[in-house]
């Protein structure tokens, strides 16, 4: 915790031409309620003719007391024992005082009246302590309330800069915080950089606080007209509060109360800002990881194959027979094609990672990139049956013919990975609503609705690490997705058909709808 | 269906492509020339004029396209481009630039072929010239603005048959969107991808081709159409 040394604080001067009126008034007011005692004591025979006198006088100074301080109260007793003397004792309107019993009266008169004067006075003091503490506690009590809701570091330190501009008296007329950056631990690091700036804006040189930085842990000091309060906890300072102008002790207790706690409160926020770097880092190694076995077994699988192949035929080609040898030059062809894809993903991906995807946009006829998907993996999906259905109102498209083609490519080659023997692949396109929606059914095992949405995360399959049977690397869904939404788009996986399979939908916003292709066979 | 005898250079660094393309052009009775850099590829190309040039683009001392542009300055011969794929834009510039027609890598061996068929075709049709092309379904007479699909006459419009005639002259070479527009709307039309993409639309309709298989005209995504041949 923050050491509390004592530091001198010059108070400033109070405000002038306020205070002359602030300090009679009491004096009048004793004044005023004494001429009141002395009116009521003249009618006092004709209200309650047994009433006494001298207790009227001695409520008068009460009053007075009650409601000032010791030398009001003083006053108001020494002038209703004059009053009284003057007024109502024999001989009447002369200060002499004829019976000795009279006398007795106002001497004890007076001394009541200042003990009692004293009292009152010295409890009304009491109360505006306390009045004064506790305002002070529930100025604290709202600002650890706001701390502790605080869910971030921007959150705590509005609540610090609000907090010390309401201090009670006369709030600090310019505040500055500054902060050292998260992760770096205290005192080795550069110094820390002004975060928060509030009230008037006189400087405060930036090699002050270098220089105070430098020096050690900021005891609260003075740097000009400045007050610098650190902001540390046991795990060392991290920051520093500049206030310009504290006008009394109570205040500077009162700010370094709010800063010891938003120190806490801070440590707290910066923890967690510090606790999602490292998870975000933990994360990004594992995608690296990810990445990593994905690359390696897609490429090494059908590299595998080829060189296997490819040796075999070498060593004993001459007593294969040439059913065998065209066998094998087969797998190597397909194994590189294979391996061909696996890299367009790759580059495609690295691509869509850097946010470097600068989509050349043309008009494109939807058939022709069907077409060309289809042409692309005709070898995937032989043995399969593909139904291709395009309506008539499908106008030409504003995308990049080859992004979209891609991206149709990796759908209906998942689609084929995951189809039982001459299932059946459905495409359908129509327009709806100014967007294109294009359909893609498959009659494969289907996505259970949890993984739906994740199945486009990258490496979601490889993490899951079960497809690798089926050659799927996860990485051609997040692809696609990332294609589809370079256009403004969007894809979501669906239930297939009647209840199994999956129907991946794909929608395009449809730009300048308003060209669309003539219709067909009219010049 | 080949003519032996005529040569190709093949302008490549990689010796494992170069060989494997050797090879295959040999065994199909082609004589084959060989250049790993492009200085050394224009001096064969001044030195003993092949039929025709299968470039990489992505030489170690030359870029392709200066290449292209620096053969084209004096020579007519046809080149074949081999190029990476995902780069649709070096694709056209290399078409713009004065290419043929390009071949994708990697690349099957049976691709590479056709299009080298289908150059060398056209340099020989270059010399003999005649308005008549007859393809499997489609014969086309340019000098009568004749068109038959499988035997029966089919009657375009002015711009159909302007596409059409582009194609058909092409042989199988592609032909960039740029291109086509400019010869069939005229300079200024290179932008309006629209009208190319409706008048295929028609055409194909006219010549019963069906967009999902096509016969006759194919679409080479983001870059242009060619006739299937």
């Amino acid at each position: 915790m923050i050491a509390h040394t004592a530091i001198a604080v010059n108070p400033l001067p109070r405000a002038p031409g306020r205070y002359p009126f602030r300090r009679l008034a009491p004096y009048l007011f004793a004044l005023l309620v004494v001429a009141i005692t002395v009116a009521v004591a003249f009618l006092l025979p004709w209200l309650f003719p047994h009433a006494s006198r001298s207790l009227l006088f001695l409520t008068g100074v009460l009053v007075v007391a009650a409601r000032s301080s010791l030398g009001p109260s003083l006053m108001a007793s020494f002038l209703s024992f004059l009053a009284f003397n003057f007024f109502f004792t024999e001989p009447v309107h002369t200060f002499k005082v004829a019976d000795d019993g009279d006398f007795t009266t106002l001497a004890f008169f007076l001394l009541v009246s200042a003990l009692s004067g004293n009292l009152a006075s010295r409890m009304r003091q009491e109360m505006a302590q306390r009045r004064a503490s506790l305002e002070r506690i529930s100025h604290l009590y709202a600002f650890s309330r706001r701390l502790a809701s605080a869910a971030g570091t921007d959150e705590v330190l509005d609540a610090l800069t609000d907090q010390l501009a309401l201090l009670p008296g006369t709030p600090p007329v310019a505040i500055r915080v500054f902060l050292t950056a998260v992760g770096e631990s205290p005192r080795d690091t550069s110094p820390p950089r002004e975060v928060r700036r509030h009230g008037d804006d006189r400087a405060l040189a930036p090699p002050a606080v270098e220089e105070v930085w430098v020096r050690g842990i900021p005891e609260p000091g003075h740097h000009g007209d400045w007050l610098l309060l650190p902001l540390a906890t046991d795990r060392g300072a991290f920051g520093l509060v500049a206030l310009a102008e504290i006008p009394d002790p109570e205040q500077l207790e009162l700010a370094r109360n709010l800063c010891a706690q938003a120190a806490v409160a801070l440590d707290r926020t910066r923890l967690v800002t510090d606790l999602a770097g490292a998870r975000l880092a933990a994360e990004t190694e594992q995608l690296r990881a990810a990445l990593l076995s994905s690359v390696s077994h897609d490429l090494r699988t059908p590299l595998a194959a080829i060189i296997g192949s490819a040796t075999s035929l070498l060593e004993y080609g001459e007593a294969f027979s040439a059913a065998d040898r065209r066998d094998l030059l087969t797998t190597v062809a397909n194994a590189a094609q294979h391996l061909d894809r696996h890299i367009q993903n790759l580059l495609d991906m690295t691509r869509l990672g850097q946010g470097k995807l600068q989509i050349q946009r043309d008009w494109v006829d939807l058939r022709d990139l069907i077409a060309g998907a289809l042409a692309r993996l005709a070898e995937v999906l032989t043995g399969l049956e593909v139904e291709v259905r395009i309506s008539p109102e499908v106008p030409l498209l504003w995308v990049q013919g080859t992004l979209i083609e891609q991206a149709l490519v990796n759908l209906l080659d998942n689609a084929a990975k995951f189809s039982p023997p001459g299932g059946r692949i459905a495409i359908q396109a129509e327009p709806r609503d100014q967007e294109l929606v294009i359909d893609l059914c498959d009659q494969g095992p289907g996505i259970p609705a949890e993984e739906r949405e994740r199945i486009f995360d990258m490496f979601y399959s490889v993490s899951r690490g079960d497809r690798h049977d089926r050659g799927g690397s996860g990485l051609g869904l997040a692809i696609c997705r990332g294609m589809i939404a370079a256009h403004g788009g969007q894809i979501q996986a669906l239930p297939g058909e009647a209840g199994w399979g999956t129907r991946m939908r794909l929608r395009l916003p449809l730009v300048n709808a308003e060209v669309t292709p003539k219709p067909e066979g009219t010049p | 269906m080949t003519t032996p005898a005529e040569t190709l250079l093949i302008v490549e660094d990689e010796a494992q492509i170069r060989k494997f393309v050797r090879i295959s052009l040999e065994a199909q009775g082609y004589q084959v020339l060989e250049a790993r850099l492009g200085e050394e590829g224009l001096a064969t190309c001044l030195a003993s004029p092949p039929h025709l040039v299968i470039l990489d683009l992505g030489l170690p001392d030359l870029d392709g396209m200066d290449f292209i542009r620096r053969l084209r300055a004096w020579s007519t011969l046809p080149i074949l481009v081999l190029s990476v794929r995902a780069s649709e834009t070096e694709k056209i510039q290399a078409l713009d630039a004065g290419a043929n027609d390009y071949v994708t890598k990697p690349f099957g061996i049976g691709e590479l072929m056709a299009r080298i068929r289908v150059l060398l075709r056209k340099e020989e049709r270059r010399a003999t010239p005649s308005p008549q092309f007859t393809f499997p379904g489609l014969r086309v007479d340019l000098a009568r603005r004749e068109v038959e699909v499988d035997g029966s006459p089919v009657s375009l419009s002015r711009k159909e048959f302007a596409l059409l005639s582009l194609l058909v002259a092409g042989q199988g070479q592609v032909l960039t969107h740029e291109r086509i527009l400019r010869e069939v709307w005229g300079a200024g039309h290179q932008e309006d991808t629209h009208y190319l993409r409706v008048l295929v639309g028609n055409l194909r309709q006219k010549l019963g081709d069906d967009p999902m298989r096509p016969r006759f005209i194919l679409t080479v995504q983001g870059v242009g159409y060619r006739l299937a041949v």
